[in-house]
């Protein structure tokens, strides 16, 4: 038998801070989306609502310019909590059209490749591989929701005083508090959908009218049992009951806030259930 | 009794590991030292089972698993030291293969000069330079295995496990990584690997581990393994100038169960109960009765011949 000394010398060099490591997949992941035209038009597209903000908040402080315009300030939408959950409502529904072309392609595609195990045998796990998927999804959102909408509040404050942003301090918090929301539940939803839906297309297909499913199922709910419960599972609904209670806006009342987030939670369990069973290096198919 | 984890050799302690009802291998227990060890068994005999038990993309039914002391349940300690090499073609969509190694590169933490100097320095080691910068999706079967091979051993690592890692691979490309994992197993790394082309595998192995329907059939040095099979009678080669005279002392002194004459009458192929017994007798002869010998060598304690013993040329089938 040989005899073997050990004679090989192990990189010993600096190495990156584990937690950080799950950022290398993003930087591939973009490049993939950026490759595609539509989807580059599709994000310049999400600032238009940003822009025609901005221009309302300059407008409501440069009278010369209203009056070029022949506008009565008194016209122009208010600047207040209304203003902003507007705002977000915009930007979310973006977000959801973004997410669902842009989501399904980035777990599929691994799953159907086998490529899987090349991740997972590297010192990296499988929380840390869809954190990184994730984080594609998490950037792309933010770039069109809380930051936009912080810019925008940045900007009115700087034009109305240090005293407004003071005073709104909350929908601050709102913004980013609800942006954030969104983007977590909409993130692991698409990433689940990918998980499971080899074919793209058919998984943003999917992300569509599972929604739509979801909430005609919850009419249907309603109009046979005579209840409300079956807003708890119309996500737009149960979204627009924790939006309005961050803004503290007066809700619909259809469900209870406390339901809402039970209910929003409930989701998210689901979607990370669902993805732990998918995200594996090895399927055991039985 | 439990095996204590060894700093240096990869321990399976009484591993099973079952797919529902499906059996994917059977208490193994096994200690492998640094040096090449092949895993040989038939398709489905347990082998790839056995080495994502070793990286931890399984988790077994049963049984422990420490690599140089480590636990597979701990990528985060573990992969730093292991390189593995799956039987599939699995790459993630659009990456060159310089961007692929750097990627993986970076998920091991190497900043990102010394990743692609890295990358650079294992796509030369493995003969992939000049497709380094084309879409691994359009490289060739040989190519991949290049890839695969560059992904598994860029990171420096202490083991390498290697699944299938010569097929698809030309005879030149096969002699170039045959030749890459004597000189890695020369610098003190583990490597297991697992193939079908036995005679590479007897050419290269410090030791075999044969596996079918999950059960380890035998294990270690091959002729080792070869001696404690007693009942296969050993074959033995002898080419000489006498063959008849040779036959005929074999069965004087009963050494021989079976002699085959060659059709040139230049030699001859024993079976024999006791090879010990018999090179003894065959020194007796030569000085007896000058039998001229041009080479004397046993026929049957390669992988191919204990393969087919244990196994079956069927490779096991019922």
């Amino acid at each position: 038998m040989a005899v073997y000394k050990h004679s090989y010398q192990r990189y010993g060099g600096e190495l990156t801070a584990i937690w950080s490591r799950f950022l290398i997949l993003p930087r591939y992941a973009f490049q993939e989306v950026f490759r595609s035209k539509f989807l580059i038009a599709l994000l310049v597209g999400s600032y238009v609502c940003p822009v025609v903000y901005a221009l309302i908040i300059y407008l409501h402080h440069n009278l010369t310019a209203l009056r070029i315009l022949n506008t009565n300030p008194a016209f122009l939408v208010a600047i207040d909590k209304h203003f902003f959950y507007m705002f977000l409502q915009i930007q979310a529904g973006v977000g959801f059209l973004l997410s669902a072309l842009v989501g399904p392609g980035l777990i599929s595609p691994d799953l159907a490749n086998n490529a899987l195990p090349l991740y997972l045998s590297r010192p990296f796990s499988r929380v840390e591989y869809v954190l990184g998927k994730m984080s594609v999804l998490i950037i792309l959102l933010s770039a069109i929701t809380w930051v936009p909408g912080l810019l925008l509040l940045l900007l009115q404050s700087n034009l109305e005083g240090g005293s407004w942003f003071v005073s709104n301090l909350r929908i601050a918090g709102a913004l980013c508090l609800g942006s954030w929301i969104w983007i977590l539940f909409l993130s692991l939803f698409s990433l689940t959908l990918s998980a499971w839906v080899k074919w793209r297309f058919v998984a943003g297909a999917l992300l569509f009218g599972l929604l739509s499913f979801v909430e005609g199922m919850g009419a249907a709910i309603n109009n046979i049992f005579d209840t409300n419960a079956g807003y708890l599972i119309n996500l737009s609904e149960v979204m627009r009951t924790v939006w309005s209670s961050l803004f503290a806006l007066q809700g619909n009342g259809r469900i209870a806030l406390d339901d809402a987030w039970r209910s929003l939670l409930a989701f998210c369990v689901i979607c990370l259930l669902m993805l732990s069973r998918k995200v594996k290096a090895y399927e055991v198919v039985k | 009794m439990r095996t204590i984890p060894d700093e240096n050799q990869i321990v399976l302690d009484d591993v099973s590991k079952f797919y529902g009802e499906v059996l994917g291998i059977n208490r193994v227990s096994l200690a492998i030292p640094a040096g090449i060890t092949s895993l040989v068994g038939p398709n489905g005999s347990g082998k790839t089972t056995l080495m994502n038990l070793m990286t931890g993309l399984l988790q077994p039914s049963q049984g422990q698993v420490w690599v140089l002391g480590l636990s597979p349940s701990r990528p985060e300690k573990l992969f730093p030291k292991l390189g593995y090499c799956t039987q599939f073609d699995s790459f993630p969509k659009g990456l060159t293969g310089r961007q692929l190694l750097c990627s993986q590169l970076r998920l091991h933490g190497w900043g990102r000069p010394e990743a692609a100097a890295r990358a650079q320095k294992t796509l030369e080691r493995v003969g992939l330079t000049e497709a380094a910068d084309r879409r691994v999706a359009g490289y060739s079967k040989g190519m991949r295995q290049r890839i695969k091979l560059a992904l598994a051993i860029c990171h420096d690592p202490s083991v390498l496990v290697l699944d299938e890692p010569l097929n698809g691979l030309d005879p030149l490309a096969r002699a170039e990584m045959l030749a890459l994992f004597r000189e890695m197993a020369a610098r003190g790394i583990h490597l297991l690997i697992s193939s079908h082309i036995l005679h590479e595998v007897d050419l290269i192995s410090d030791r075999v581990i044969l596996i079918n329907n999950g059960f380890v059939v035998a294990e270690g040095d091959i002729r080792e393994v070869r001696d404690e099979m007693q009942e296969h009678p050993r074959q033995i080669l002898v080419r000489c100038n006498k063959p008849g005279l040779l036959a005929a002392r074999i069965f004087e002194e009963n050494q021989g169960i079976e002699v085959r004459i060659h059709d040139d009458h230049r030699g001859l192929l024993v079976k024999t109960r006791c090879a010990d017994q018999f090179y003894l007798m065959m020194n007796r002869a030569v000085l007896e009765t000058g039998l001229d010998v041009e080479f004397i060598a046993p026929a049957d304690d390669d992988v191919n011949s204990v393969y087919g013993y244990l196994i079956g040329a069927d490779g096991g089938r019922p």
